[in-house]
Order: structure tokens, then sequence, then C-alpha cells
């Protein structure tokens, strides 16, 4: 669990370790990081509308 | 060789940002708290981009030289570097969100129209500025001034050539004025580089915009959305003042306003309505239908000699008070006021050889205009 969000994380930023891609590619199943991503990408935008607002405000 | 090296590279570079001041080829700092913000924001981004620059050119370059091929320089083979990848994704971010902090304060200000002490409206038309000072029943249109014989290169260009008004726009200093920005026919940009103003003026909506101007003095600025054929014919002239001046100056346009309007009811001279529509017809007309009325058809079509226009009164009126729908003939409706559209129809109906004898009277006008 930990080890998909972390993945997902590196994937927002754009940098990952060669060793942790291979394991992750080692998995068969693509669903776990799919939710991941999108939940994540949802915090992000979510994270960005307070910003905004707090600015804003 | 070095110590040089450090005391002549800064020295050229704040000479050469000093230049480009004086030259013009930097952005004004301009007269209003907003314009120092914004040439405050362009100068430190300026200097944040210069240094990534320098850095960034400075590390590649002594690289390309110092490890070159013909010194045997060998490629170092590794995957990744996990530590040094994440600095330089975390290095811009930070300097981005720096320099994002203070733009989004001064873009904050600038939208909060708030509070102002006085609202003017500011309407593009094809080819002039209106402005009509909002609650004070004060309105005119503001045209350029620069002879055409300058334009047409028969006359030696004056000082401030396509950058002078009949009317400029007069402000007080140290108010906060909130600009109502619209158009009547296409868009337009009202551009002020002094003021850091420049919006679009779009037809069917009105874009808010404000100053409050630090010093009094001439700024000048142009349309700054090309607009059609005499869209470099359409500059800005403020003029800042005190605040007592401009409320002398409002007094006396408040006062000339309601004598134009009583003499709306009165009976008009020929010889009257012929100098009062001369004037008229230079700053609206001529720049379409040519200074002696000869037109540029087939856009424009020519006045002098036009027999529809000598024998039908009230098409020739109609066309000035409601325009022609599909043209470039606007309607003067309330652009120009009764006596004035008076005034122009009786000049062009008798200058150039007309001689029709006809004063329309600007009671009539108003009339039509009510219609
Ligand atoms: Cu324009």
């Amino acid at each position: 669990m930990w080890s998909i969000i972390q993945s997902v994380l590196a994937a927002l930023i754009g940098v990952q370790k060669d060793r942790k891609r291979q394991q992750d590619f080692a998995s068969e199943k693509p669903l776990g990081f799919i939710v991941a991503a999108i939940l994540v990408t949802l915090i992000f935008v979510l994270i960005l509308i307070l910003v905004a607002n707090i600015a804003a405000g | 060789m070095r110590s040089l090296w450090q005391w002549l590279l800064p020295t050229c570079v704040i000479a050469g940002a000093n230049q480009a001041q004086a030259n013009g080829w930097n952005m004004p700092v301009g007269v209003t708290d907003i314009s120092r913000d914004i040439y405050g924001l362009h100068m430190t981004i300026f200097w944040v981009c210069v240094a990534i620059g320098l850095l960034v050119f400075g590390v590649m370059f002594y690289s390309l030289f110092r490890y070159r091929h013909s010194k045997g320089a060998k490629a170092a083979e590794f995957h990744e570097h996990t530590s040094v990848e994440v600095l330089w994704t975390a290095i811009p971010v930070l300097i981005l969100v720096g320099m994002a902090v203070p733009a989004t304060a001064t873009l904050k200000n600038m939208y909060d129209t708030s509070e102002a002490d006085l609202d003017v409206m500011i309407i593009g038309q094809q080819w002039r500025w209106r402005y009509e000072y909002l609650g004070e029943d004060v309105a005119f249109n503001s045209n350029m001034s620069t002879p055409w014989e300058q334009i047409r290169g028969e006359a030696a260009r004056g000082e401030h050539y396509l950058l002078e008004v009949d009317e400029p726009l007069v402000l007080p200093i140290n108010r906060k004025i909130r600009f109502l920005m619209t158009s009547d026919d296409v868009i337009h940009s009202w551009w002020v580089p002094d003021l850091a103003v420049k919006q679009d003026t779009i037809p069917g909506f009105i874009n808010e915009n404000w100053v409050q101007i630090n010093e009094p003095g001439i700024y000048r600025g142009q349309c700054a959305e090309l607009c059609g054929v005499n869209h470099g014919f359409m500059p800005i002239v403020v003029h800042a003042v005190e605040e007592d001046e401009f409320e002398i100056w409002l007094a006396e346009r408040k006062e000339a306003a309601e004598q134009e309007a009583m003499g709306v009811d009165r009976e008009w001279e020929l010889d009257e309505l012929m100098a009062r529509g001369e004037p008229v017809y230079r700053a609206i007309c001529a720049s379409c239908h040519q200074a002696e009325g000869q037109g540029a058809p087939p856009a424009f079509p020519a006045l002098a000699n036009n027999a529809q226009l000598i024998d039908d009164l009230d098409w020739h009126i109609d066309r000035i008070v409601n325009g022609v729908s599909g043209t470039a003939m606007p309607a003067f409706r309330s652009t120009l006021n009764p006596v004035e559209i008076a005034a122009v129809v009786t000049y062009t109906r008798n200058a150039w050889g007309g001689d029709t004898g006809d004063a329309v009277q600007p009671a009539s006008i108003a009339e039509k205009i009510v219609q």
C-alpha cells in the first residue's frame, strides 16, 4: 500500500529509483496504481483550490 | 585576471540595465503604485532569470570545455542519481513559488476596483476614444489631432506625432479612479504604459480597471488591439492634474455642457452652424470621407457633389444619427450632441460647392434622436 503511494508520488514529480521501478513492474495488476494515482491527483487539485482560496481570501 | 572580471562583469551588467532604461528599451517605471510594483516584479524576475542563465550556461560551457573528447574525457556510465534529480526538481519549484507569491499579491491589488472616488467610462470607437465621467454629466470624444498633412508626409512631423489628441482625458492625482471599459464596435485596447493599464475594450462587455496617479503630468498611449484601417490613429492622452485643478476643470466642463444643451432650443444661423460644423467634420468624419469630402470609394463614399445627399435631407440626417448597418458608418446619436450633428450636416451640405443653403436646426435633430 505505502509502496504504491510512494511510486505515484514519485511519478508526480518525475523522479524514481530504477530498483523501485523494476519492483513495481514485477506486479501483474495495474488497478492499485490507477486508483492511487486518481486519488493523489484529486488531493493535489484540492490543495491547489485551498491555496488559491487562501490567497484570494 | 580574475579580479578584473569580478569588477568588469557587474559593472557592464548594471551599466547595460541603466542604458536600457534611458533608451526606452525597458518598460517604464510609471507613476502609480501598481506600475512601480509591476516594474519591481519585472526587474526581480529578470535578474532571477539572468542568474539562472549565467549559472546553467556557465556550468554547461565549462563542462564542454573542461571535459572535451580531445583531452580524453570519458563519459560516466550511471543510470540515475535520485538525490540530484530531486534537488533539480525542487529548486525550480521553490523559485517559481517564490516568484508567484509577490506576483499574486500585485495581481490581487490590480483587480480590486472597490471604493473608487471617481468612475470614468472609457469607450473605444473606430477610431477615437470617448470618455464619460459617470454621475458628473461630462462626456466627450478624444480624437487624434495630428494633421493629415504630417501623416501624408506633406509637412514635418511634430514632437508628439500620432500621440496627440484634441481633448485629453483629465484625471486628478491621489484619487482612486475606476475605469469601466467597453466598445461601440470592435475590440480595442486602452493602453497607457505609464499607468500600467492595458485593457481590452470589448463590445457588449464592461471590463474594470483602476488607477491612482501619484504625479501630475501628461501620459500618452495608443490603441493596442488592431481595430481597422485607422487603428494607429486613435491615441490616448491623459492629463493628470492636482485635485483642485481637476475640480475647476470639471466645473467648467459641466457649465459648457449646460450651455451646449441650451443651444439646442434656439434658432441657429447658417454661418454659426458652418463654423461649428467644420471642426466636427475634421475630427469625426474626415478620417474616412477625407478633408474635402471626396471620400475613398467604394468603402467611404464621397460627400461632395453627392446628389442623393443634396436631394434628401432626411436621408442625410438618418445616415448620421442611426449609422448604416453593415458598413463602417457608425450611429452618432450618442457620440455627438444635437448641435454637433446639426452643424456637421449643415457643413457637409454647404461646403465644397454644395451651397444648398440648408441651415439644419439642432432642435429638429434632437427630435430625430428621441425617435
Ligand atoms: Cu482601436
